[in-house]
């Protein structure tokens, strides 16, 4: 311990300004490594539950960014779902709809509404509880699923009394089954951003549900309504109806167009990141050499005593292994550190629609991403300190420097 | 007698851009144990290339070494530090202690090298080492703060803590007043009488190089 005290101490920290800016470095280039890490697992479980919609004859609804969205009436709504309900099979999707939950007093509880085409499409793993089914009377009980954080207040088989509904009337909710933890859908453009299920309620919904429902939910449909089993001009028809009846103009896009999008702009960006971790291993690796040979060319005299009573480049190599695989070791615990306050945010913010489940905080990206991390700096602290040493031992040790 | 340094070197080279210098050309040394040698020579010949040799920490050089029996190139560098640390003890001018660490941290800097026996056994030797060089009172005192022969004697002392069977003294006595040169030599030669210790010196100082069992005399090659 000594020894790498006095090693350290005079080599590493001799300049602390330089010491520093390796310590700052390395968080810089663990931290892009770990957000990038992160993005590229959650990207990827994006494409894994986008896979089953990314057919030859899948569409998916997407509003234009130049519409503007002037009023609307219930009527013309309506006859644009009227239109939809004869000529197309369609996937019906949304949430984000706050409503107020019985027994749960300052959580913003979220409704997701799904219909059986959705629900067929994308398989929700439950943890407990049944399947959902879709030919409920409106006078019985709605069956729904419910995300983790509710499974307490609302475990299997309880009932949920929901006084002012989406459509207009109160339902009674019966709980059928409970998601599994940090269940999460993801967006169809922006696939490495995804809002998480815990604290929703996913109501199944038939055709006389969204007959009946507020327009809200019946515009928001629209967004990312999929429609299967179809083709390019069946949409541009769809598309032109919904246009002459609602002065909206709506895409279609299958998801492979959707996946196109989507890469033009984050392998981009993903480029720009690796570049950036590269440039950035570079200056540290740079900077590491330096400060070393400054140092031992300041402490020569230091260092050649240190090697005529016993110390070895083996030694030493283990000493700049320790050192920088301290460093590292940090670094990795304060990413650590700010990840699990980030998500332990959101449960104080209570941002429930990314509130997590995990392992001190940390759900499996993150986990993921610190493992990335942690092998980056493994192959930092070799390049580093082979480098070191490789220059280190280039220096003339004699006993002519003591004189 | 037990041969305990047999050296052979066809030559030692120093490259420049511009030049090579070429130095030790077909030198042979052979030591036994408990000898006394002192090595003279004007400036350039290639003493202290020759104690680097000798000491371990030089391997680049045209020859052979065989030291306690055991040819130096079939050692791994760890073992060539290992007996840096144990077999060859290094005392050299006042001005090689460490100005940032303490007397006794200096002193003691070798033990921080050695195994947690060696280590221990050798911690009791330090009293005996401080006690008999007299320098007790300046063990908390930094190098900057000591005399030149207090100092000197620090040097001594960390040369021999280990107990070395090779002392490697490299001008130990340049620059200190008469006093204090005598105590220096002293303490080498009682080292060698106590414990039967191998000393190489390198020195200017006939006087002290005649007090040797044996001179040898380094010349440029003409």
């Amino acid at each position: 311990m000594k020894i790498f005290k006095f090693i350290t101490t005079k080599i590493f920290l001799r300049k602390a300004i330089l010491g520093i800016g390796l310590v700052l470095l390395l968080f810089m280039s663990n931290y892009v490594t770990f957000t990038v890490a992160r993005s590229i697992i959650s990207v990827a479980q994006g494409y894994e539950e986008t896979k089953d919609i990314n057919q030859k004859d899948t569409y998916i609804a997407n509003l234009d960014p130049n519409s503007q969205i002037n009023t609307i009436s219930e009527d013309e709504i309506q006859a644009v779902y009227d239109y939809i309900n004869v000529n197309f099979k369609y996937a019906f999707y949304t949430d984000g709809f706050i409503e107020s939950v019985p027994k749960i007093d300052d959580t913003k509880i979220l409704f997701g509404y799904m219909n059986e085409e959705y629900y067929n499409l994308y398989k929700f793993q439950l943890s407990q509880g049944k399947d959902l089914y879709f030919d409920y009377q409106f006078d019985d009980e709605i069956p729904v699923l419910v995300g983790e954080g509710l499974s307490k207040t609302y475990p299997v088989g309880s009932k949920i009394k929901i006084e002012k509904s989406i459509i207009g009337q109160p339902i009674t909710l019966k709980v059928q089954g409970i998601l599994k933890k940090n269940a999460y859908h993801s967006n169809y453009y922006a696939l490495n951003s995804k809002i998480y299920y815990n604290f929703s309620i996913l109501v199944p919904i038939n055709k006389e549900f969204i007959n009946r429902a507020n327009m809200d939910l019946k515009l928001n449909g629209l967004m990312d309504l999929i429609v299967i089993k179809s083709t390019r001009d069946e949409t541009i028809h769809l598309s032109n109806f919904i246009k002459n009846n609602l002065g909206l103009k709506f895409n279609f896009f299958s998801q492979e167009e959707n996946y196109d999008y989507f890469n033009n702009y984050y392998i981009q960006s993903l480029k720009i990141m690796i570049i950036i971790t590269l440039i950035l291993l570079i200056v540290m690796t740079c900077l590491s050499l330096w400060n070393a040979l400054v140092s031992v060319r300041l402490m020569l005299k230091d260092f050649t005593i240190n090697l005529l009573v016993g110390l070895s480049y083996s030694k030493l190599r283990q000493i700049f292994y320790s050192y920088f695989g301290l460093l590292s070791f940090i670094n990795v615990i304060i990413i650590f550190i700010i990840t699990a306050f980030s998500r332990y945010g959101y449960w104080l913010r209570k941002e429930t629609n990314i509130a997590t489940y995990g392992l001190f905080g940390l759900i499996e990206m993150d986990w993921l991403g610190l493992l990335c991390v942690v092998i980056l700096n493994i192959i930092i602290v070799i390049i580093i300190s082979e480098n070191m040493l490789r220059k280190i031992k280039k220096v003339p040790i004699s006993l002519g420097v003591l004189q | 007698m037990t041969k305990i340094i047999d050296l052979k070197i066809k030559e030692k080279t120093y490259k420049s851009k511009k030049s090579q210098i070429s130095i030790l050309n077909n030198f042979n040394l052979e030591v036994n144990v408990g000898e006394k040698i002192a090595i003279i020579g004007e400036s350039g010949v290639g003493k202290s290339s020759l104690l680097n040799i000798i000491g371990l920490l030089d391997e680049n050089y045209n020859g052979e070494y065989t030291l306690f029996g055991v040819p130096t190139d079939t050692l791994h560098t760890r073992e060539l530090a290992e007996w840096r640390n144990k077999k060859v003890g290094f005392v050299l001018q006042e001005s090689s202690l460490i100005n940032s660490l303490t007397i006794e941290d200096n002193i003691k800097l070798p033990l921080l090298y050695a195994g947690s026996k060696k280590k221990e056994f050798k911690a009791k030797d330090f009293d005996n080492i401080v006690d008999t060089i007299g320098i007790k009172s300046i063990l908390k005192k930094k190098p900057l703060e000591c005399s030149g022969g207090e100092k000197a004697r620090a040097v001594f002392a960390r040369g021999v803590i280990m107990r070395p069977l090779i002392i490697l003294a490299d001008e130990p006595t340049a620059s200190l007043d008469v006093e204090n040169k005598e105590r220096i030599i002293n303490l080498l030669f009682k080292m060698n009488e106590e414990f039967n210790t191998t000393i190489i010196t390198v020195t200017h100082d006939l006087e002290i190089a005649n007090r040797h069992d044996r001179i040898i005399r380094l010349e440029r090659r003409k």
